[in-house]
């Protein structure tokens, strides 16, 4: 049981990645933004042929990842602001020739790193006494160092420019700051932090497939929705942070759901059924309690 | 509603007790990538085979059967769940359950059985198909379909066909390779493959009509976008008035002619591994078995109806014959 949610926290922490992707798109720029799904597959593509074609070392290979994440971004940001294609067609177009262009990235649907040396398997050798936490611990860094970069720039000047780009154009164009350009940056930089976290999962699984990123924009905006349930906050910190709390939560239950789900009756096909119950019982009952306390209080 | 999760909780300590106590000593894990009738025919050919052998489901063995439902996360999430709940042996159907399997149990020791994988050499699931000893704890059955022979089929069916039109989906690992391979084998048979490609179902319809009037047969291997979409196949080559090759007997119904194995055969191919190495072989001993058996299937009401007429000599070969609605079995 223990290990089993040490892996769940594991995916929730990595998948996090993605979950803070989105999370800039949707939540700060109000940007919907379905480029994801395919930008997830590129990061695991770019990542999965480095490291089965040359000796670059698995740690970089997530800064080209991210690299390459970033420009399928810029794409999905030019077709929308420079050719005027409105947001949700510009990222499922973007999305659309993802596909195809992972597919020339990889050479094949299906490359494994089965026997590649992957960040996941050098951190559990070296840091050996660890024992079966070294992966979460290694996991847990890298995600909370990008949380706290994350933080960071979104308290510069130019993070300030991006969220209130999403808070309100035009007061953003009275200030003097063009909100295409803010636009751009903020789908490349979420479409960086989704194809690092398509990079490290690869790893993590052993295999890049060109399917792996169907439901990214799905689970990513259910860590999102999640996490701010459960931490309602304007500050960065705390917003940023309940998106990761919001991705661990989506991941244990899935596991749980793996693992007692079919002790009360249910069967593998309905899998998808209870790990949306469990999703819905984590929105309902803050709402429900915070609906109790009202009414005692106004009684 | 302040109960609820208190509820929740005792109920899943008072199951896990229930069945803990009634558990059965063998604990076999069985996971594959999405419901699809070829993936389900091979779980059940597996257990089949295990029960025909003795071993009684529920009181000898215990199975555990997960389906990611087409999300890979969830593959990994089923490994790791498989792990924590301490299996003696997993069936991992299809290619990215099967990575996810052995990326999770690496250094355990646990026999991982593979099947519908089509190139386990190339997806790395094992290091070699003939020599098994540095397979470790993998082993498996290929479900790879002799396409060079079902191009010869073709040419025997016909004189005059040249032009083979092959649909797709390029993101499919397995499809993908059956097509490269068909190229390929097409030169040496002097046959010409014209393909065209669906990246989902929906567009399967699109592709099939745009090889009308430019192929003389249409060939589809086991490709699930494609096969889930059959009948827009079916329909072009009947527009186009030409014969529709399919490898998967299974949809017979839905072509002129069949060729290849059931998939409950190779579940069964794939449960009598299972049964070796409960039996004490250890997986490294097993090289990579090929799925034997493959049927001719002719649809003989489809033929009728395009006016194609079947030599007698592939009519002596056939297995199974359909017509009148009837399926009729050598």
């Amino acid at each position: 049981m223990v290990s089993l949610l040490i892996h769940a926290v594991e995916q929730g922490l990595a998948y996090g990645i993605a979950a803070l992707g989105v999370f800039l798109t949707y939540r700060i720029l109000k940007f919907p933004d379905l480029t994801v799904d395919g930008s997830f597959v590129t990061g695991a593509a770019v990542a999965s042929v480095l490291l089965v074609r040359t000796g670059i070392d698995p740690f970089t290979v997530l800064l080209v990842a991210f690299a390459a994440g970033s420009l399928a971004g810029l794409i999905t940001g030019l077709l929308n602001t420079r050719l005027g294609i409105t947001n949700l067609l510009a990222g499922v177009l973007t999305m659309i020739m993802l596909y195809s262009i992972n597919l020339r990235i990889m050479g094949r649907p299906n490359l494994s790193l089965l026997r590649a040396s992957t960040a996941t398997r050098i951190v559990s050798a070296a840091w050996s006494p660890l024992g079966s936490l070294a992966v979460l611990v290694f996991i847990g860094l890298l995600t909370v160092a990008i949380k706290l970069g994350l933080d960071y720039f979104l308290r510069t000047e130019v993070g300030f420019a991006l969220r209130a780009t999403g808070d309100s154009e035009q007061m953003i164009t009275a200030q003097g700051v063009s909100v295409n350009t803010m636009k751009l940056l903020g789908l490349a930089l979420s479409n960086g932090l989704v194809a690092m976290s398509g990079a490290l999962v690869s790893q993590y699984s052993g295999f890049a497939d060109v399917g792996m990123g169907i439901g990214t924009i799905v689970t990513g905006l259910a860590a999102v929705i999640i996490g701010g349930a459960l931490i309602r906050s304007n500050r960065v910190g705390l917003m940023t942070l309940s998106v990761l709390v919001g991705s661990i939560i989506y991941r244990v239950a899935v596991s749980l759901a793996l693992r007692y789900g079919y002790v009360i009756g249910f069967q593998a096909s309905d899998l998808k059924l209870i790990t949306s119950l469990l999703v819905i019982i984590a929105l309902v009952v803050p709402y429900l309690r915070e609906r109790r306390l009202r009414k005692v209080q106004s009684c | 509603m302040k109960r609820l999760p208190l509820v929740l909780i005792i109920g899943l300590v008072i199951g896990t007790l229930a069945l803990s106590v009634g558990a059965a000593t063998l604990k076999i894990g069985i996971t594959k990538i999405v419901e699809h009738p070829a993936l389900d025919a091979v779980e059940q050919g597996v257990i089949d085979a295990l029960t025909a052998a003795g071993y009684e489901r529920d009181v000898d063995v215990e199975y555990l059967l997960a389906s990611a439902q087409g999300d890979f996360s969830v593959a990994m999430s089923i490994a790791q769940n498989f792990l924590d709940q301490g299996v003696d042996l997993i069936v991992a159907i299809a290619t990215p359950t099967a990575q996810a399997a052995v990326e999770v149990f690496r250094g355990t020791g646990i026999p991982i059985i593979y099947a519908a994988v089509t190139d386990p050499v190339g997806s790395e699931l094992v290091l070699s198909a003939t020599d098994p000893s540095g397979n470790e704890n993998v082993t498996g059955v290929s479900d790879m379909i002799p396409v060079a022979a079902h191009l010869r089929l073709l040419l025997d069916l016909s004189p005059d066909i040249a032009r083979v039109g092959m649909i797709y989906n390029p993101g499919e690992a397995n499809s993908a390779l059956l097509t490269d391979m068909a190229i390929a084998a097409a030169v040496d048979i002097g046959l010409e493959i014209i393909t065209a490609t669906a990246d989902s179902t929906a567009n399967v319809q699109m592709a099939a009509q745009s090889l009308v009037g430019r192929v003389d047969a249409f060939y589809v291997t086991t490709d699930n976008t494609v096969v889930s979409a059959i009948d827009s196949v079916l329909a072009a080559s009947e527009e186009a008035g030409v014969p529709f090759l399919m490898a998967d007997p299974t949809s017979i119904a839905h072509a002129t002619l069949a060729a290849g194995f059931d998939y409950y055969e190779h579940g069964l191919t794939a449960g009598a591994l299972v049964l070796q190495v409960l039996s004490g072989t250890m997986p490294n001993e097993i090289p990579v078995t090929y799925q034997p058996n493959a049927e001719i299937h002719l649809n003989l009401d489809l033929a009728a109806m395009i006016g194609f007429e079947f030599p007698v000599s592939i009519i002596e070969q056939a297995a199974a014959i359909l017509y009148g609605g009837t399926i009729f079995s050598k």
